[in-house]
Parts: C-alpha cells; sequence; structure tokens
C-alpha cells in the first residue's frame, strides 16, 4: 500500500500555492539563469572549438615582402634552419671574386700598358726621336697593335697566376672573417647556434590577402579598413552565421560584428577600394574572432576594421598590393602551451634563416597562441561565472532556509497530528521524508522549467551576449553537464540537505512531546517586566519577544535582500565609475612597448622627447589556485602580472629609490584583487616556461589600472637576466615621433583604456541591467516569503484575539508594526553586512577574470538599496493585512485542548 | 478469555526534581488479558494518561516494567518501540488529532498503511457509520464523526491493543455513547484488547476490567461480572 500521505502532498501544494508558486518562481529564475549562462557558454565555446579544427585554423602565419619561391616553401616546410653562415659566407666571396677580378684586370692593363710605354720609348731614344708628339703617337700605335696580345702574355705568366692566387685569398680570408664576426651577432641574438636544435615540421599554405578602403554606405567617406581573403581558401575558413559564400566577382563576405555594427545587411551594395560589392553572407572567420587589426592593439575595433572574403576573381579585381601572407600548420599538433611556445621559437628560426638565404624579407610573424584575434573572445568567455553561479546558490540556499522554517512552522501546527502518527507507529524516517517531499518536488519542478528555459530562452540571451561583443560562429545546442550539476544537482543538493537537517533535529521531539504540544526545548524561565506603558504598546511588544526567532530568520534574510540589492545597484556603478576613473588608470598619457631595446643596427632605441622616461617591462603569471576558482583554459587561469622595472626616482611610478633585490611594490589593484598583505611573499611564473620568481612585498602602488608588480630597473635585469642597460618601453607625457614604428610593439594611451570601458559597458551593460531588474523582483519576492512566516506562525494567535473582539486594524498594529519596526531597524544594518558581503563576493566574481576592477557604489545607490527594501516591505504589508483579515476565527478553537 | 496480555508491574514514574517532583506512579500492578475491555479509571492527576504512555511505548517508566505478550518495553530500543506501535497498537485521542487535508477515508488509510493485516477500509468506514462522509474533510464533520474517524484509523490497523486516552472527553452524553458504543463493537468483533483511560465512572459499567487509580497506586483491580452494553450506560 502506498503511504497515504502522500496524498497531502498535491492538496498542500494546492492550498498554499502562491507560497510554493513564489518558491518556484524564485527557483526558476535562478536555475533558468545560471543554466542559460552555462548552457550558453558551453555551446559557445563548443561551436569555437569544433570551429577550430573544421576551419583549419592556422598554428600560426608569417608575411613576406614579396612572393616567396616554392624552393623557399620547401625549405621552410622542413623546419631547418637554413646555414646562413655558409650563405654569407658564399655571397661574399662572389661578391669579393668580382672586385678581385676588376681589381686584377685594371693593374694587368696598367702594368702592361706601362711596360709597352717604356719599350716604344726605349726604341724611339735610339732612333734619336725626340719630339713627345711623335713618341705619344708611337705609344699609342703600339698599344693598339700589341695590348692584347701582351695581355694574353702576361695572363700565362706564373707570376701572374701566382699574384692573383694571393689576392684571391687575401680576400676571401677577409670575407670569412668579416662574415664570422657580423654571424657571431646574429647566432647569438636568435640562438641560431644551437647545436641540439630540432626542426618542427609545417605543412604551409598561401592565404594572401589585400587591403581596401570600405565605405558601407556609399557616400564616398571611407569608413573602416577591410582585410580580404579569397573564397578558395583552405586554411583559416569562415562560417557563415547569415547568407553564403560569394559566388561571382562582385560578391562579398563581410564580419557579422561589424556588419552589424554598421548597420550593413544582406543584399546591400558597399564599396571596396573604389568597386561595388553586393553583400551576400555574413561571415566569423575562425581566426578572427575579434576583429584586431594588429595583434599589437590592446582592443579590438570592429567598426574601423572588417575582414571579408571576395571570390579569387574579385579578388584579382581589387588594386591594392596583395600582401604574401603564408599560415602554417605543425605537423604533430604541440600538447600544450608550453609546447605551443616551444615549437614556435624552433619554427621561427626557420623562416628567418630559410627567408634570408631564399632572398626574401619576413615583413610579420605571429604564432596563433599569441594570437588576440583568435584567443582574446576565447578567453573572456572561458573566465564564465562561477561566481554568479555562487550567488545563486547563496540565493537558493537561503529559499531552501526558507522553506525549511515554513515546514518548521507546519511541524509546529500539526504538532499532535505528528503525535498521534508516531504514537500509531509511524517512524520518524516516514515523516520525514513525508516532509522532505514537498521541498524536493517544488525544487524539481524549479529545476525542470528553469532547466528549459535555460536550454532555450536564456541560452539565447546569453549567446546574444557574446554575439554583442565577438566575431562569433553560429553555435548550436550542446548538452552541459556541468550546467546539470551547477543548475539542478547543486540546488537539489542545497535544498535536500538543509531541509533535511531542519526537519530531522524538528522531530527528535518524542512522540509524547508532539501530543502535549512541548516543542521548545528549553523553557523560559520567567516573563519578562515591561514598563507601564500602554496595554496595546505592551501587548505589541510581547509579540514582538515572543517572535523573536522569527525576527533572527527575516533580519538574516534582509541581510541577503540588501546583498542583492547591492549587487544589482553597485554593479552598473562600478561599470559607470571604472570608466570615469579610466584616464587615471594609465602611468603616462603615452606608455611605449619596444619590441627590443635595439634597432637592426644594435644601437638602442633612443628618443629626443624629454619627458620619455625608460621601464623594463615582462609578463609573469600569479597563481590563483589557492582561491579555488581556478578555470577555464584561456591563460591557464592564473593572472597575468605585468613586472615593470623603474628607474630611480621615476617621474611616472612612484618607489623608494632602492628596493632591495627580491623585494617588489604591487599595485593597489594586485593587493585588493587577492588580499595581498605587506611582507607576503609572492612567486609568479612565466607562461610558456617553467620557471618561477619569488619576491617579497615591501609596498604598495596606488595604481587600479591593473596587476603589476614594481622593482628597480637594475633589480629587474639582474632577475630576469638580462644586459645591464636593457629596458622594454617608454613612458612618455608627450607622444614620441623619432622612433621608428617597426620598433614598437604596443603603445597605450588612455584613449585605449576608454575603449576598454566602451567595450565593457557594450558587452556586460545589457546583462548587468538585466540583473538589476530580476534581483529587485527576487528582493520582493524573498521578503514576501518571510513576512509571510510570521503571519503563519502567529495564526492561532491572531485567531484567538479575533475571537475575543479584536478589529483586524488592530490586529494588524499589533502584528504588522512589530515586524515593521524589525525591518526598518535592521535595514540599515542589513545594508553595511549587505554591502561587506557584496564586497567579497563580488572579489570572488573577480577571479574569474584577468585584471582589477573595484566594486563601487555611489551613495544615492546606497540610499535606493535601502528604499527599494523599505517599499517592497511596505507592499508586502497590505498583503499582510489582507492575510491577517482572512485568518478565520475556528483556527484557535480546533484542535485546543 | 486467554492468559495474561499485558503486565505491569511496580510500576513508577516521577516528574520535575527537588521540591517540584511530583510522584505520578508510585510502584503499580496488574495483568490484563488477551481481548480483555480495560478501563483504567480516575480522576484527574491519578496517573491514568501517564499509564496509558507508557504502555503506548511513546513514555518510559522510572522503574518496573511493562510487558505486552512476554515482551518487554524497557528492552526495545527506539526502532522496536516504533515497530511495536506500528504492528501491536491503535491510539485513540480526547481530541481525534486527524490531518486536516486527508479525507475521512485517507485518514483511516493513515491507519491501514501500518499493519501488515488491515481491515477492510470500506467495511470499517460502514461500520463506523461514515459512508455519508467518507470524501469530506476533518473540518467538514462534527466532533463525534472526527472521533469515529480517529477510531477508524487505530481499528483499521486491526492492532492488538486499543488505547483510548479519554475518547469522550470532548463529546456531548449522545455522541459519547455512540462512540462507546463502536468501541465495545470493535472489542467484540475484531477481539482487540482495549485499554481505555477515562475519569468518567459510569463507563466502568460496559468494562471486562477496571482498574481504579488514585496518586498513582491501584485502588481497585476488579473483574465485572455483569457487563452492561455501552448503550444502556448513564451519567
Amino acid at each position: 500500500m502506498r503511504n497515504p500521505l502522500i496524498k497531502r502532498i498535491p492538496k498542500e501544494l494546492a492550498s498554499e500555492w502562491h507560497k510554493y508558486l513564489v518558491i518556484i518562481l524564485f527557483m526558476v529564475v535562478m536555475i533558468s539563469v545560471i543554466s542559460g549562462m552555462y548552457v550558453g557558454h558551453d555551446s559557445m565555446l563548443a561551436s569555437v572549438y569544433s570551429n577550430r579544427d573544421e576551419l583549419n585554423l592556422e598554428d600560426g602565419r608569417f608575411e613576406l615582402s614579396k612572393k616567396a619561391s616554392q624552393e623557399l616553401l620547401d625549405a621552410i616546410a622542413t623546419g631547418e634552419i637554413a646555414d646562413v653562415r655558409e650563405y654569407f659566407i658564399s655571397e661574399g666571396m662572389k661578391e669579393a671574386d668580382e672586385k678581385v677580378a676588376e681589381a686584377v684586370e685594371e693593374e694587368l692593363t696598367e702594368s702592361v700598358m706601362e711596360a709597352i710605354e717604356d719599350g716604344v720609348r726605349a726604341q724611339c731614344e735610339l732612333y734619336g726621336i725626340t719630339d713627345e708628339e711623335t713618341i705619344q703617337e708611337q705609344i699609342d700605335k703600339a698599344i693598339e697593335e700589341n695590348l692584347d696580345s701582351a695581355l694574353e702574355e702576361a695572363r700565362d705568366s706564373e707570376e701572374f697566376r701566382n699574384a692573383v692566387d694571393e689576392a684571391y685569398e687575401e680576400a676571401h680570408n677577409e670575407v670569412v672573417k668579416a662574415v664570422d664576426e657580423e654571424w657571431d651577432k646574429i647566432a647569438d641574438r636568435y640562438e641560431l647556434n644551437d647545436a641540439g636544435f630540432v626542426p618542427v615540421t609545417v605543412t604551409i599554405y598561401e592565404h594572401f590577402y589585400r587591403e581596401e578602403d570600405e565605405d558601407d554606405d556609399n557616400d564616398g567617406i571611407v569608413d573602416a579598413n577591410v582585410r580580404i581573403f579569397r573564397s578558395d581558401s583552405s586554411i583559416d575558413m569562415a562560417s557563415f552565421n547569415y547568407g553564403r559564400a560569394p559566388q561571382s566577382a562582385d560578391e562579398i563576405a563581410i564580419d557579422r560584428m561589424h556588419a552589424s555594427n554598421l548597420g550593413v545587411d544582406i543584399g546591400d551594395s558597399i564599396t571596396i577600394g573604389g568597386r561595388k560589392f553586393e553583400v551576400v553572407g555574413l561571415l566569423s572567420y575562425v581566426n578572427y574572432l575579434t576583429l584586431h587589426e594588429s595583434n599589437k592593439d590592446l582592443m579590438f575595433d570592429a567598426f574601423g576594421f572588417d575582414v571579408a572574403m571576395v571570390t579569387p576573381e574579385g579578388f584579382d579585381s581589387l588594386n591594392s598590393r596583395i600582401h604574401y601572407n603564408y599560415s602554417y600548420k605543425y605537423d604533430i599538433k604541440p600538447e600544450d602551451k608550453i609546447q605551443q611556445a616551444d615549437y614556435s621559437e624552433r619554427f621561427m628560426k626557420s623562416v628567418i634563416t630559410q627567408t634570408l638565404v631564399y632572398d626574401n624579407e619576413i615583413e610579420d610573424y605571429l604564432p596563433e597562441y599569441v594570437s588576440q584575434a583568435s584567443n582574446f573572445a576565447i578567453t573572456d568567455i572561458e573566465g564564465d561565472s562561477s561566481a554568479t553561479a555562487i550567488l545563486c546558490y547563496i540565493l537558493i540556499g537561503v529559499i531552501a532556509f526558507i522553506f525549511a522554517i515554513t515546514i518548521s512552522n507546519t511541524i509546529d501546527k500539526e504538532c499532535t497530528v505528528i503525535g498521534t502518527l508516531r504514537a500509531s507507529g509511524y517512524s520518524r524516517r516516514e515523516l520525514t521524508i513525508h516532509y522532505m517531499s514537498m521541498p524536493v518536488i517544488v525544487t524539481i519542478i524549479g529545476a525542470i522549467i528553469g532547466n528549459v528555459l535555460g536550454y532555450t530562452a536564456f541560452k539565447n540571451f546569453m549567446v546574444n551576449m557574446y554575439y554583442e561583443s565577438y566575431s562569433l560562429p553560429t553555435c548550436g545546442l550542446v548538452w552541459s553537464s556541468d550546467a546539470l550539476v551547477k543548475t539542478t544537482v547543486i540546488p537539489l543538493l542545497l535544498m535536500f540537505f538543509i531541509n533535511l537537517f531542519i526537519i530531522v533535529m524538528k522531530l527528535q521531539i518524542s512522540p509524547l512531546r508532539f501530543l502535549r504540544h512541548d516543542l521548545v526545548k528549553t523553557k523560559r524561565a520567567k516573563a519578562m517586566r515591561l514598563p507601564r506603558w500602554s496595554f496595546m504598546r505592551r501587548f505589541r511588544l510581547r509579540i514582538l519577544f515572543q517572535n523573536i526567532p522569527n525576527y533572527i530568520v527575516l533580519i538574516f534574510g534582509v541581510i541577503f535582500i540588501e546583498l542583492m540589492l547591492c549587487f544589482a545597484f553597485g554593479l552598473p556603478d562600478s561599470l559607470d565609475h571604472y570608466a570615469e576613473k579610466a584616464p587615471e588608470m594609465v602611468f603616462a598619457d603615452y606608455q611605449y612597448m619596444l619590441m627590443s631595446s635595439t634597432d637592426d643596427d644594435d644601437e638602442i632605441i633612443i628618443t629626443s622627447e624629454e619627458s620619455a622616461e625608460r621601464f623594463g617591462a615582462v609578463s609573469l603569471l600569479y597563481p590563483k589556485e589557492n582561491t579555488g576558482m581556478r578555470e577555464g583554459m584561456g591563460t591557464g587561469g592564473d593572472e597575468s602580472v605585468t613586472v615593470y622595472g623603474i628607474v630611480p626616482e621615476s617621474a611616472y611610478v612612484e618607489i623608494p629609490v632602492n628596493v632591495s633585490d627580491g623585494n617588489v611594490y604591487i599595485s593597489s589593484a594586485f593587493r585588493d584583487k587577492f588580499g595581498i598583505k605587506a611582507g607576503d611573499p609572492i612567486t609568479l611564473h612565466e607562461e610558456y616556461e617553467n620557471q618561477s620568481y619569488e619576491f617579497t612585498v615591501a609596498g604598495f602602488v596606488e595604481y587600479d589600472g591593473g596587476i603589476a608588480a614594481f622593482m628597480n630597473i637594475d633589480s629587474f635585469n639582474t632577475i630576469f637576466e638580462k644586459d645591464e642597460d636593457d629596458f622594454s618601453g617608454y613612458f612618455s607625457n608627450n607622444e614620441i615621433t623619432d622612433i621608428d614604428d617597426q620598433y614598437i610593439a604596443t603603445v597605450i594611451t588612455s584613449d585605449d583604456i576608454k575603449k576598454v570601458t566602451v567595450q565593457l559597458n557594450h558587452s556586460f551593460g545589457t546583462i548587468i541591467r538585466m540583473f538589476k531588474y530580476a534581483l529587485v523582483v527576487l528582493a520582493a519576492a524573498l521578503i514576501y516569503l518571510l513576512a509571510k512566516i510570521i503571519i503563519e506562525r502567529n495564526e492561532h494567535s491572531i485567531s484567538m484575539v479575533k475571537i475575543l473582539g479584536f478589529k483586524n486594524g488592530e490586529i494588524g498594529a499589533l502584528y504588522i508594526i512589530p515586524t515593521a519596526i524589525v525591518v526598518v531597524l535592521f535595514a540599515m544594518i542589513s545594508f553595511v553586512i549587505g554591502y561587506y558581503l557584496m564586497i567579497w563576493v563580488f572579489g570572488l566574481f573577480l577571479m574569474n577574470f584577468d585584471g582589477y576592477f573595484s566594486f563601487y557604489m555611489s551613495v544615492r545607490s546606497m540610499i535606493m538599496s535601502i528604499v527599494y527594501l523599505l517599499i517592497g516591505y511596505a507592499f508586502v504589508s497590505v498583503i499582510d493585512f489582507f492575510r491577517i483579515k482572512k485568518i478565520p476565527m475556528d483556527v484557535a478553537l480546533k484542535n485546543v485542548e | 478469555m486467554s492468559e495474561a496480555f499485558l503486565e505491569i508491574r511496580d510500576l513508577k514514574k516521577s516528574f520535575g526534581t527537588g521540591e517540584a517532583k511530583q510522584d505520578v506512579l508510585r510502584g503499580m500492578d496488574f495483568t490484563v488479558k488477551k481481548g480483555e475491555f480495560c478501563v483504567l479509571l480516575g480522576p484527574s492527576g491519578s496517573g491514568k494518561s501517564t499509564l496509558l504512555n507508557i504502555i503506548g511505548g511513546i513514555d518510559t517508566p522510572d522503574s518496573g516494567y511493562v510487558s505486552i505478550n512476554g515482551d518487554k518495553l524497557e528492552d526495545m530500543n527506539e526502532h522496536q518501540l516504533t515497530l511495536y506501535r506500528r504492528k501491536h497498537l491503535g491510539y485513540v485521542f480526547q481530541m481525534y488529532n486527524l490531518i486536516p487535508n486527508l479525507n475521512v477515508k485517507e485518514n483511516i488509510e493513515v491507519g491501514a498503511y501500518l499493519s501488515d493485516k488491515p481491515l477492510d477500509v470500506e467495511e470499517v468506514i460502514t461500520t463506523l457509520g461514515l459512508q455519508d462522509h467518507k470524501y469530506k474533510y476533518p473540518n467538514q464533520l462534527s466532533g463525534g464523526q472526527q472521533q469515529r474517524v480517529s477510531i477508524g484509523r487505530a481499528v483499521v490497523k486491526n492492532p492488538d491493543i486499543l488505547m483510548c486516552d479519554e475518547p469522550t472527553g470532548a463529546l456531548d452524553y449522545k455522541t459519547s455513547k455512540e462512540i462507546l458504543a463502536l468501541i465495545e463493537d470493535c472489542n467484540k468483533k475484531y477481539g482487540s484488547t482495549i485499554i481505555m483511560v477515562t475519569h468518567n465512572e459510569a463507563i466502568k459499567y460496559m468494562a471486562d476490567h477496571v482498574i481504579k487509580l488514585r496518586d498513582g497506586v491501584v485502588r481497585h483491580n476488579d473483574l465485572n461480572e455483569k457487563k452492561i452494553p455501552a448503550s444502556e450506560l448513564e451519567w
């Protein structure tokens, strides 16, 4: 026989539908948001990763100044380092031979002519000819007649041959000496003298492109620079979000994000390099998930830059110069980032040397793993929102707790029945299962609806949010086991264990005590004496004291509501605050990162700009594993830290002149994000090498723009094994114009930081504002549930005072006002607690991202978060009043012994 | 009637400590035979409800023991006590204690569910005269009807012992007699041993065995030679 108590469950659900509806809604909102987040996240990543294979993403690319010969490509594909020394020697020899031959011929002719002249003059003297004119005539005649035969004769002489061999030998020795000297420098710089060098073989693909002006509205004004590839490329292919690939010479497919930003749609006509094209497709190139025009760009620009695809005929019809870009793929796939770095370094040696010996020139070299355009979006998507999930779990925990309290109230109300059932032989386990069934059922309903919504509406919402930010491919729906665990298993477990704990504790009481309504473990020794206030006042105070345990739950809930409101108001505030502070988040108006401290001639790169100041910089990683939030694959999950070497008495960064070796100053952002204190040891490690460095934090630099560490430039160069006068770039208050662009890796200005804030707002603005409204609704729902608990617990007493003749208004004043007093009194305190909790949660949230973003709440928002709570409670009070009115008088008459 | 089924030996129980200590049971001895209708009679504070709770295994004595069919309750752990109540006991309380959101039939099924040998629920409903009310909820019933349901819930288990704690305490004269008649019928029809706690002297006339308690001890332990039916009781 099935336990007949099961029949109570649907009835219980029906009779208290509004309460359960609120709880289910709450769960649905929570679960659908988290589920949508994970499913959207997992679906997008799955799509991006599968595209990397399907669309044949390169392992890297290099661009040459002219088209490479097949021999050069074959040589590069072997991955071997070319014998540059031999090449230089042979080239040098060729040149030397030519020069020697030329010099010898000159010398020989001169000496033969001298010999002929001497002979003619001797003969003239013999014949007594003294007229110089006649002598000169005879000389010219003799040269004309005898020079060739005389030269021939001279060349055959042994003396001459010895002299020539000597000249060649000397010249050759000179060449070898000069090459050796030069070679040592080059070999040292590119580490080409590696005896144990193992080549990395690759397959090379032609992936030429042109760059043209793009005019999207055909108004004659250039809107963007577009990089155009051919549609028959078999590397770095594109997926089509809308439309198709171009099929005729006047058709084009352009980047979806760029098209959306500039309002271009399929069927529109755009002008590329002065030629009209019809847009037939909106695409996402696998190697351009973000529109970074150059890898040096701090931020991508989906407005001013575009990538496009045309047919080979269309490509040929354009006029701009062809960029001889070659993409490569390693024949053996590297397993991890360290191996990728190693492969790339080895392969680069092959590209550099082979290009040289085949008489070509490298314009650009970029391994894929450091390409911003193909990695930026992935790193960002991968830094997922576990912290949001944690916040949601806290919410579910609170709901579970409220649920448990409601059940505890039901148990109190039904204590005699429970006593009877227990006396009749029902076991504690059976009753526990019975009371557990409701929260479990409600959670399951919430989880099912939430998951359905998560996999549909919210997944699309999340995916659209990604589309708002990046040039991503279309994505299908993938089953996310992660989402199931985080949205269904964890909430169910939370609900299950919190309720189980409270119900088991509650049902510990013996059947007899249930029968006697003897539910409180500790008995109040004495009633508290109250001052001689009015009866109603004392009555109200008694009610307040009597409900202290309920008010503790209420306060706990109000704290959580304030936490939610801080989240709701604080996030948009923080975003705005960041935008406002952005210009201050640079050390200098211009920060130039150089490719190297020396130019091609090995001269130190200098500038005449007076405000320029050298600095050293390396990028290391700070491990996040201690925080338990290590996730994602982007940067290996660790925090990227820029370590700066600062010159003494710097005008840009203030650190003491003598920071001893092993000590560093860290930025306030670094300190605040990881809670680091002065004197703490920190270990930073290289991203692509197994090398780590240990430092002690000596102090802080007030700088919120990034996670950074600072030391004296001399220590910096010693620690990172650099030359004594090495440096990485210049800080400057003014633009530096006298350094050749080819030596500049990146320039960071406050405008770049502004770009970041615009992008942040674009990417997160919508969701943050949506979150705000969702949280306000959830806060109202929570206070509704909390207030309901208090009325439910007092139902019996309310019914009783009704019997005694109290009016509804009076009862309302008795039961609502104490709650109102508690809410108002604790609103402020709860705000403070909620605010600090929020800062803590925000810290966890930040662990998912690189960089630092301080939590900020304006005074207005602080006030608003309290006002919202009070307004919400005012509404709930009105509902409470109607609840009180509805309580029938017979509640008090039933079950009274 | 068979030999001693329920045996109470030197049962003592007190509440409170020090000056506030109150001896509720002060050494109680008696036996009840299987199928006997036994009434525990006594004024308020005589210890009858405490005694009933101890027999029911929901309270424990300070000393002495209760043995049912040779099994001592003091030797049972909590799980065994639950099983004991589940398999052998039916409970009827003064305040019915029905589950408010289950209807009459379902409330009776709550008892049937616990038993290995339950009676037919429909038959019990008919016996109790509740056939016209079986789909009503407790709050749609009168006190007498609720008590019938409560008896139904206890009886349907086909318990060895039916424990009734002032089953008519909250009912009027007429309804009380009806309820008593029902319990009498159950005793006859199903052969359950009835232990009824009451302070109503008149009820003793319908019992096989009357045990009068006062101040925690048995004052009289009599077998009733001349039982009269519940319907003929007067008070």
